[in-house]
């Protein structure tokens, strides 16, 4: 069992640039091949302020922020056995290339199923631009504690 | 009726089989280096007999068909349960169906599975109408 007093836990708040040549390799990556994401052109040409960034990117910067593998690092828990078995997001505004987002993480729940065989972590991400949260997300990562031993 | 005209009853996409390229290159571009997905032996001590995609790889597959078909920011929510694994190599079948309009925003019911026809993703999306 995972020791529960590291419900609350939170990372202290970075911020990052969405940087251009990060969001062309991560489109690469997923086989996102419209320019809106990377060319000006096409972005202002559809009505948009600048190039956004695609809707899972968010999760990519966050990593920069502080991984799921560090988080897991504070638990205890080596990484060997630990699978994602839930992920959210919640958009309020679009982000966009050349916002500076601040990001922090927080550690909102530790359960257990199957008699303690599989431990589960919850984790809430922040990212505010100017001050005002863009987006959510929520991670649920399930330790598989036969693997993990 | 003229309101759920610009949202279809379903959005369908097929990709693969997936690479190692693929692999590396998301785990560059996403910063997720968990070998689990990189190095076969690795995979195979924990039960797999080939890395294991990952799972934001599949969910960024699954934002891509919606983006691509209802823009970028009229996506307001995504959730995805990863029920399964895709192993390297598989070739990935994805779904979108609509379950429901209310107050403008389009309800779709979200799902991935793999060759072997076992699901890998459950989800559900929050399609807002971009005015």
């Amino acid at each position: 069992m995972i020791d529960p007093k590291h419900i609350g836990y939170r990372t202290t708040p970075t911020v990052l640039a969405v940087d251009s040549w990060r969001v062309k390799l991560f489109c690469k990556a997923i086989g996102e091949n419209d320019p809106v994401y990377w060319d000006i052109d096409t972005a202002q040409s559809a009505g948009l302020p600048a190039c956004p960034v695609p809707p899972t990117y968010l999760k990519a910067i966050e990593g920069d922020h502080c991984t799921s593998a560090d988080l897991l690092q504070v638990l205890g828990i080596p990484v060997k056995g630990v699978l994602h078995a839930e992920q959210s997001f919640t958009y309020f505004s679009q982000v966009y290339v050349g916002d500076v987002v601040e990001i922090s993480r927080e550690i909102v729940d530790i359960y257990e199923k199957k008699s303690g065989a599989y431990n589960f972590v919850v984790v809430d991400s922040h990212f505010k631009v100017k001050d005002k949260v863009a987006a959510t997300n929520k991670q649920v990562i399930l330790i598989r504690n036969k693997v993990a031993a | 009726m003229k309101s759920q005209a610009d949202f279809p009853a379903t959005l369908t996409q097929t990709y693969g089989p997936v690479s190692a390229i693929d692999l590396a290159l998301y785990a560059a571009a996403s910063g997720d280096h968990n070998a689990l997905h990189l190095d076969e032996q690795v995979a195979s001590e924990v039960g797999f007999e080939k890395p294991v995609v990952h799972g934001m790889l599949n969910m960024a597959f699954v934002a891509r068909m919606l983006s691509s078909h209802f823009g970028v920011r009229a996506i307001t929510h995504l959730h995805t349960r990863f029920t399964g694994i895709a192993l390297r190599g598989q070739t990935l079948q994805f779904q979108a169906k609509l379950e429901q309009v209310i107050d403008q925003v389009a309800y779709y019911q979200l799902s991935v599975t793999n060759e072997t026809g076992a699901s890998v993703i459950e989800g559900l999306a929050h399609i807002k109408r971009l005015t």
